[in-house]
């Protein structure tokens, strides 16, 4: 391998390229945006109807999902959310 | 209000009964200007719907339902419950009763006690608890449930040792208030009413006298109503299904429907309405608690007649294997020693079964109370040879004296939506009658200043609830608790058995006088349906209501993570963390207040439209009727008579004049709504040819139409018909020779996917039809192909009297329909019997086909324009199945009649009766309040750059004199979309802000601050 005058420069171009592997415990943390009339309507109704589904996720509740703002969307992946589940 | 003193009507009415059905009435009632006095016999009201424990066929908790309605009734200020009483006597006339009513004594002051329940912890008689139904004790002084409204404890006299033996008096020891009082004598009190409404409800029958069946003799017979409560949460077993004889896990449970009712030999002759709904739903839940569980229901006919229960059924069986058996059992016997019970039954083969069940629950019937024919007298009003009182299809609210009302169970079987659709009935009937003294009697609220939180740091307060074992049995309550109780800004943390019961309310008011709380976060169920009661509570307290986040660990965390403790006490965790996070940001709110124009619009100028459109005229307000076809009338044009007799067109003739007549009615007929502007109490509406009008609440009752069929050669046989048909000949004058032979064919487009929905009227249909033919000549032959006969409630009487005339009725199955051919001038039809097992060829002069109900086919165009959803089956959804039968979710619109399910005339009617109540309560007010929770615009921030003015979808913002963008607060719905657009952030939503939301993201990733 041909050293080049900034290692460090180098490693971190290095390390955006190359994902981090996924241990194989990992749960993903999905945070969803749902609409007060319809989307956390659904969510309480499947409450209701005991439908089971995974806990990691958490639910944000809009007025209406066109409230959705992308700096929302960009702060949630800034502070390490996985995923994102906008629905309205 | 206006004050009109002059008024020679009273402005009150006694509502008598405080089930849910005179619960919602009286709301209606109190909300729209009427002082109510509410009677009760028991110590606390609440009625039959406290005792259930899941409701059908939603599977909503009952006790969650019910319990803010009977703290809205228990805190309103023009509602007066009188508990423990009776009316003894009732004289005057309709807007000017008198009544007396005894009160009985309850032994506790209810101004001193707090509700603390130290008395009854001391007290040591111990009695069978009526509320259990006997499957725990209570004690001598006691309250009926624990969210019991009013929550003052009473003493039962016969069972008190100091009223039986002289000594005792522990509990007025521990009574630190003071208030036991064995010197109470009751009290008899006057009122003075302008209307009253009967809903006393109805008993249930008592199945100890069909000895056969072993209640109260096999130990693990229980009646519907005991299993209710084993399977209740805050039941005596906790919500765990044991078996009264040994406290064992049951595994084989059978249902027996039809105890107590269809059987005019031993019990009842009617149908009960309920109860194959109910026993599906107990099957179900039982099965949702115990997946071991083998439920199987024996039934004679499935009556699932409701919006969407025909679903219900399909699903238990198909999802949670309930087995349905067609079969009658005549005795159940116990295996000695064992507590099994041993049932026998015929298969459908014919063959004798002997099987085994761990359990059986009785699904007992309803009838009268035992003091129905007093009760009766009491008020002067006419009854059946059952004890119900006399109403009629045309006026199903209306007692034979003026002036006094009846809704309910008491009217005729019924559930809980029919029940609270009549609630509503009765109330727009109360307000017909006494409009002009509306206003007179009632008082206002005096609301204390708000707090001001100027300079004052955040003082959070949380309070997080059990919900029973609802959110309890998964999350791990104490540990919520810990996680939250150091988070910076949080100075108080509690838990609460059940949040939303008025003990809660009380004890959530002081938390926050005597902590000095400035926010307030609940953590119990779902902000949809529980926020505004919780708001009401600190706005009590005296903060401003917005600086409330309520966080749903029941719905969104418990009820969706069973069985996960770990997980979903971690998730219940951040739930709160993140609802706490938005908490310590939330800044009081001012609420504005618009006019109200005192008018309706009602779409569809059918028998539900015309209804709604005189009770509301009649209220005072003005009303236009908007019909798209010619004349009015609409799908009861075709209809000659009812079931009971009545002659239909004659009462369409009368209504249609009275519509005409009416100076507050204007009718618009071969016209169509435009569009509609504008918001609750302030609709601005283009008609087609381009009249303007402008109207405060919306009613849409734009029916349904008759499916035309396409099957059993219907239009290639001039022989085949359909009902209508039918009726219409019968009503020409018809008269069926001897021995022509008329077979009807039940379910036609209904009952079958796509279609999975009961039509409610064609069995009716096709027994008024079939009894007509019979009556009209004996000699004719009517055989009746049916897959379940469904004439619930009274109805079975002419089912019983067709049978009596002849009437042949003969079963089939979905998989196996009719076959129909074509036999030169006749037809012949060829079904497979099912007592018999083989197949039944017949030949017919007549082949009558009962066709089910479809939508309207502009539902769905109105639905778009209110932005109203539709079922699957393309019905207009209700805002709550069970308790909004009439509302939807956008405020100030309403719905009657087939626009919301398929119904029969009567129940049309009392749902049209409902919409106009629950539109009264709308029309009545001088001003509503307009929500906090409304998009703010910063003018400085705003560039003009018209994102907002594009994408909103209530043109709230506009361009002002200088040009530029700016916002009508008054139009805004608050949904945010201006502020999601808007690339100046010049716009932010009341409790919706972006940092409220960043901080809840923050919060959700363990970014929150610690102290």
């Amino acid at each position: 391998m041909v050293k080049v005058a900034e290692p460090g420069v180098q490693e971190e171009v290095h390390s955006i390229e190359k994902p981090h592997e996924t241990p194989p415990d990992w749960e993903p943390n999905i945070l969803a945006f749902a609409c007060h009339y319809c989307a956390f309507a659904a969510a309480d109704l499947a409450g209701v109807m005991r439908l089971s589904y995974p806990s990691n996720v958490k639910i944000i509740r809009l007025p209406c999902t066109g409230k959705l703002d992308y700096i929302h969307i960009l702060h949630a992946f800034e502070r390490g959310v996985d995923g994102i589940f906008a629905a309205g | 209000m206006n004050e009109k003193a002059s008024s020679l009507k009273k402005g009150s009415v006694l509502v008598v009964g405080g089930g849910i059905g005179g619960m919602q009435a009286a709301l209606d009632l109190a909300d729209s200007g009427f002082k109510v006095h509410m009677v009760q016999k028991d110590p606390s009201i609440g009625g039959t719907m406290v005792m259930l424990d899941k409701t059908f066929p939603t599977g909503d908790c009952s006790m969650c339902m019910i319990s803010p309605k009977m703290v809205e009734v228990g805190r309103h200020l023009n509602i007066d419950i009188h508990s423990l009483a009776e009316v003894v006597s009732v004289e005057g006339k309709p807007g000017d009763f008198r009544v007396k009513v005894k009160c009985a004594p309850r032994y506790v002051d209810p101004d001193k006690c707090t509700g603390c329940g130290d008395c009854e912890v001391k007290c040591p008689k111990k009695v069978l608890s009526e509320f259990e139904q006997g499957l725990t004790v209570r004690k001598a002084i006691y309250s009926l449930f624990p969210q019991a409204v009013p929550n003052t404890r009473a003493i039962d006299k016969d069972n008190c040792l100091y009223f039986k033996k002289g000594r005792c008096r522990l509990c007025q020891k521990a009574c630190k208030a003071g208030a036991i009082n064995f010197e109470d004598n009751g009290k008899e009190i006057d009122l003075h009413v302008g209307a009253i409404i009967l809903c006393p409800g109805l008993d249930r029958y008592d199945a100890k006298v069909r000895g056969e069946f072993g209640l109260g003799r096999w130990k693990n017979v229980v009646t519907s109503i005991q299993f209710e409560r084993i399977l209740s949460a805050s039941g005596p077993y906790k919500g765990k299904i044991k078996r009264p004889f040994d406290g064992k896990h049951p595994k084989k449970v059978a249902w027996i429907q039809c105890v107590g009712s269809r059987d005019p030999r031993n019990a009842n002759p009617w149908c009960s309405s309920v109860c194959c709904m109910y026993a599906t739903k107990q099957a179900i839940i039982a099965r949702e608690h115990d997946a071991k569980i083998e439920p199987t229901i024996f039934f004679m006919d499935m009556r699932a007649f409701g919006k969407d229960f025909d679903k219900y059924v399909e699903r238990a069986k198909n999802e949670y294997n309930v087995r349905y058996q067609r079969a009658m059992i005549s005795t159940i016997r116990e295996e000695p020693g064992t507590g099994d019970l041993l049932l026998r039954y015929a298969a459908e083969s014919g063959k004798l079964i002997d099987d085994i069940f761990d359990m059986v629950v009785l699904s007992v019937g309803l009838e009268p109370h035992k003091d129905a024919v007093k009760f009766a007298k009491i008020f002067g009003i006419d009854t059946n040879s059952y004890c119900f009182p006399v109403t009629s299809p045309l006026q199903p609210v209306q007692t034979s004296r003026e002036g006094v009302f009846v809704t309910g169970a008491y009217q005729g079987p019924k559930d809980i939506p029919e029940t609270v659709m009549q609630g509503s009935a009765v109330a727009g009937e109360a307000m017909a009658l006494l409009g002009e003294a509306r206003g007179t009697e009632t008082i206002a609220k005096e609301l204390s200043d708000e707090k001001d939180l100027t300079d004052e740091e955040v003082r959070i307060g949380v309070f997080v609830c059990h919900c029973g074992i609802n959110i309890a049995s998964t999350v791990e309550i104490d540990k919520v608790f810990e996680a939250v109780k150091d988070l910076s800004g949080v100075v108080y943390v509690t838990d609460m058995i059940y949040a939303c019961a008025q003990d809660s309310q009380e004890m959530l008011k002081q938390a926050v006088r005597e902590n000095n709380l400035n926010r307030v976060v609940v953590a119990s169920c779902t902000p949809r349906t529980h926020e505004p009661l919780f708001q009401d509570t600190i706005r009590d307290a005296g903060l401003n209501k917005y600086l409330f986040d309520l966080a749903d660990i029941r719905e969104q965390c418990s009820w969706c993570h069973m069985g996960h403790k770990e997980e979903a006490t971690k998730k219940a965790i951040r739930i709160v963390k993140m609802a706490i996070a938005k908490a310590r940001l939330l800044e009081p709110l001012k609420t504005d207040t618009v006019g109200v124009t005192p008018a309706a619009m009602v779409i569809g100028g059918g028998i539900a439209g015309m209804t709604t459109a005189l009770s509301l005229a009649d209220q005072g307000f003005q009303v236009s009727i908007i019909e798209r076809e010619k004349e009015l009338g609409g799908l009861l044009r075709n209809l000659y008579h009812t079931l009971e007799g009545n002659d239909v067109q004659e009462f369409l003739k009368s209504r249609i004049a009275q519509v005409q007549a009416h100076k507050r009615i204007k009718v618009y007929t071969g016209i169509e709504v435009k569009k509609t502007e504008g918001f609750v109490g302030n609709f601005k509406t283009t008609l087609t040819d381009g009249t303007k009008i402008e109207h405060g609440a919306i009613i849409l009752a734009t029916g349904g139409i008759e499916y035309e069929p396409a099957e059993y050669l219907y239009k290639e046989s001039g022989h085949v018909i359909t009902q209508r048909e039918l009726e219409k000949k019968l009503a020409m004058g018809e008269k069926p020779k001897s021995g022509g032979r008329f077979v009807m064919i039940q379910c036609v487009g209904s009952r079958e996917e796509p279609n999975q929905y009961c039509s409610r009227i064609c069995c009716q249909d096709a027994i008024k039809n079939a009894v007509a033919i019979k009556q009209r000549n004996s000699e004719a032959q009517v055989v009746i192909l049916y897959r379940d006969i469904r004439t619930y409630g009274l109805r079975e009487n002419y089912y019983k009297q067709a049978r009596d005339l002849g009437v042949i009725f003969v079963r089939y199955e979905v998989d196996k329909k009719p076959v129909v051919e074509r036999e030169g001038e006749r037809l012949r039809i060829k079904t497979w019997d099912y007592m018999l097992n083989k197949d039944l060829v017949m030949d017919a002069d007549w082949l009558v086909l009962s066709t089910g109900l479809r939508p309207h086919p502009t539902t769905d165009k109105i639905g778009e324009m209110y932005k109203i959803t539709r079922n699957p089956d393309g019905y207009f959804l209700e805002a709550h199945v069970k308790l909004r039968p009439v509302d939807f979710p956008s405020e100030g619109i309403f719905v009657s009649g087939l626009a919301h399910a398929p119904k029969n005339l009567d129940e049309t009617i009392s749902q049209s009766l409902a919409a106009a109540g629950r539109a009264g309560t709308v029309l009545s007010k001088d001003h509503l309040s307009v929500s906090g929770i409304i998009a703010k615009h910063r003018k400085d921030l705003c560039m003009s750059c018209l994102s907002c003015f594009r994408v909103c979808p209530f043109d709230s913002p506009y361009i002002d004199e200088e040009g530029k963008v700016a916002h009508n607060e008054v139009k805004c719905h608050g949904c945010g979309i201006c502020a999601g657009i808007c690339p100046a952030k010049a716009f932010q939503v009341n409790s919706f802000r972006d940092d409220q939301i960043l901080a809840m993201i923050d919060a959700a990733v363990e970014c929150e601050t610690v102290k």
